[in-house]
């Protein structure tokens, strides 16, 4: 998993590091309308590159497929709204596990206070997954159910061109796109035997949980919200790409609230020239990463 | 006095050599910290300053500097403050009300064109002027029926750029729209933040009023047109978010009164709206004194004042204080929240003009339709 590559890319050194045989391939459709545009990548890895062009492939198909495109509308408004009510309920939460965290009084009724105050946004953000999950399940069942012939032969290419791969790229960009393109052509138990390089949104969708955040956005900051799970490539992880610009660190109360609400996974900074390296699930080492600790400051991370 | 024409006069009245390079070499009028000072050169009995900001003589006089056909008035103005304003300069009894000639920033509207005072710290802002990595949506006439006025009306319609059929998109609908695009940068700005990613690829139909003084001003058939004409033929031809969250209505000054009314007679219709500068006038007692042309707004605001209700999810409210709708909007507000909407109110160094309704449109759209910037991490 590598932080943004625009400014300071380590695709290179890293793929020299992972002694690549076989095809590479890239997933940059988080980049949506841009997929495929691999110039600029091609140059920073040095060696040939192909993309799965699952974006685009995606758009062909529900121009062919007018009853997969309909469910799938179905499936975007239904998670579109799903987000918005968790969104009613988090804020709520938030703002009261907040003005805890803010609170002078006696400690031990405090701490006993703040702590519930928290697994309430905790069990708020377990609710949404499972409320996710059953959407999608719905969607797939609802998708054997019909026949999507466009659908099972782009798909079919794809898994033939990723099967070969000998290493998979997988860009930044637009993460729910990403994801949901991902998902839309099945590649979760592809991935998981292959050799990734995922930078940003793409080491997002790697996690087990999605997390969305952005303290400096023009309309005003927004607390964290959860998106989706993500593929569980890595276990225990919430990386945080552009940490540095996106994360006011300034307020050491956010932050703490932010590393406590998804404790026992570790919020991990991932800015340019970050790198973590995993192995079956797990983090083994990592390079220019931080850790926001449950004070809400940040220290160099050593996994263990 | 401000300490560049302080210099000029430092060795007595400049000759006429010196007043060339003096005006040569600054910018006017002559900005510092706090105040701003107005120069004119030119033979004249009298000069002013005209303005319009709220609270102060509309008619400044420019003091004559001795020894030289230069006129000069330094007044107050706190840091990144805009008004626009002109210079009346009387000559033999003529009066003439010209832009300032050694100003070139020039705001201009329906009436012809201001000169814009920048107080200290003012910059245009950069997502308002053309930036050439942002694509350029594009921008098309319908012509559709209305039943409501019963004739043919013509709306600019705004599709993002990569508009495409397989998506839906939000829909905002902007009254005095070829003002907002002519004065306001209005498709600039939509072109950046899209490419910004600040705010989702969106349809925005730019309409515009044939009897702006009667359909702006609580008039029934105006609302009709909105709600009942105008949305549902852009549902059906274009690919839109089918519920109120995904639309929006929108204007400035009477456009913000059309607004409000549209949306009281629709009140599940728009999950947004946007009102820059309204004109709401309103009378607790006795007759209020704008004129008859605000007869219909008074009645319908003192009628929305009476019995408020909620008329959208979210509403984004601005007004400058150099406004005397200041007043007005400030009133509004509580009334507005105290029906559960969530309101965005902005007040800001400004006055009743374009250029202000175009320097609010980042913060108006991007809460009012917070972009994907949120799920994007390149």
């Amino acid at each position: 998993m590598l932080g943004p590559q625009s400014a300071k890319p380590s695709l290179r050194a890293v793929m020299d590091r992972l002694q690549v045989t076989g095809p590479v391939v890239s997933i940059t459709a988080g980049w949506r309308d841009s997929e495929g545009e691999l110039d600029d990548l091609r140059k920073d890895v040095g060696c040939p590159v192909e993309d799965l062009g699952i974006y685009q492939r995606a758009e062909a198909i529900f121009a062919q497929e007018p009853e997969l495109l309909a469910l799938h509308r179905e499936r975007q408004d239904k998670l579109l709204e799903l987000q918005q009510l968790y969104r009613i309920r988090l804020n709520a939460a938030m703002a009261a596990a907040r003005k805890l965290l803010r609170t002078n009084g006696q400690a031990d009724l405090l701490r006993l206070e703040q702590r519930a105050a928290i697994a309430q946004v905790r069990a708020l953000d377990r609710h949404h997954v499972r409320r996710i999950a059953a959407i999608h399940r719905d969607f797939n069942q609802r998708l054997a159910g019909i026949t999507v012939p466009t659908a099972r032969e782009q798909r079919e290419a794809v898994h033939r061109q990723a099967r070969a791969a000998g290493l998979v790229l997988i860009s930044g960009g637009h993460v729910a796109v990403l994801l949901n393109r991902i998902r839309l052509f099945r590649l979760e138990p592809l991935l998981a035997v292959k050799p990734i390089i995922a930078w940003s949104a793409g080491a997002m969708v790697l996690g087990d949980r999605i997390v969305l955040f952005h303290d400096n956005a023009p309309q005003g900051r927004r607390d964290a919200e959860v998106l989706d799970a993500g593929l569980g490539i890595v276990e225990g992880l919430v990386p945080l790409p552009h940490a540095r610009d996106r994360l006011d660190w300034s307020s050491r109360t956010r932050m703490a609230l932010f590393s406590r609400r998804f404790a026992p996974s570790r919020c991990v900074t991932l800015d340019g020239g970050s790198q973590i390296h995993f192995a079956d699930g797990r983090v083994t080492s990592a390079i220019g990463c931080s850790v926001m600790l449950r004070t809400g400051r940040k220290r160099k991370w050593v996994p263990r | 006095m401000n300490p560049t024409v302080e210099a000029l006069y430092r060795d007595g009245a400049p000759d006429g050599a010196q007043i060339d390079r003096f005006i040569k070499d600054n910018e006017f009028p002559l900005v510092e910290p706090g105040h701003v000072t107005f120069i004119y050169r030119g033979a004249a009995d009298e000069v002013y300053l005209r303005r319009w900001i709220s609270g102060l003589s509309t008619a400044q006089p420019l003091q004559a500097l001795e020894g030289s056909d230069l006129w000069a008035l330094t007044m107050e103005l706190p840091e990144r403050s805009r008004f626009e304003y002109k210079l009346e300069v009387i000559q033999g009894g003529v009066r003439r009300m010209i832009v300032d000639p050694l100003n070139g920033v020039l705001a201009h509207d329906p009436f012809g064109a201001n000169s814009v005072c920048q107080g200290f710290g003012y910059e245009r802002p950069a997502w308002s002027l053309e930036d050439p990595e942002a694509s350029h949506g594009t921008l098309d006439s319908l012509s559709l029926t209305s039943r409501a006025f019963g004739e043919q009306r013509e709306v600019q319609v705004y599709l993002p750029a990569r508009f495409r059929r397989s998506r839906t998109y939000p829909l905002l609908v902007v009254h005095d729209g070829q003002d907002y695009l002519r004065y306001a940068d209005f498709g600039t700005v939509l072109d950046n933040l899209i490419h910004r990613l600040e705010i989702p690829a969106m349809v925005v139909a730019f309409t515009q009023a044939h009897a702006r003084l009667a359909e702006y001003t609580g008039d029934p058939r105006h609302a009709r047109f909105i709600g009942g004409d105008l949305v549902p033929a852009m549902a059906t031809r274009l690919p839109l978010i089918g519920d109120r969250a995904g639309r929006g209505l929108m204007g400035a000054s009477l456009g913000a009164v059309a607004t409000l009314h549209a949306a009281s007679e629709y009140p599940d219709l728009f999950g947004q709206l946007l009102l820059q500068s309204g004109s709401f006038a309103f009378s607790d007692l006795g007759h209020h004194k704008k004129g008859p042309v605000f007869d219909p707004v008074v009645r319908f605001v003192n009628h929305f004042r009476a019995k408020p209700h909620a008329v959208a999810e979210k509403i984004y409210m601005s007004c400058g204080v150099y406004e005397s709708l200041i007043y007005e909007n400030r009133s509004l507000l509580p009334l507005l929240q105290a029906q559960g909407m969530q309101v965005h109110y902005e007040e800001v160094r400004d006055a009743h003009n374009w250029e202000n309704w175009r320097d609010r449109l980042r913060q108006g759209l991007t809460w009012s339709f917070p972009g994907p910037l949120w799920m994007v991490y390149e």
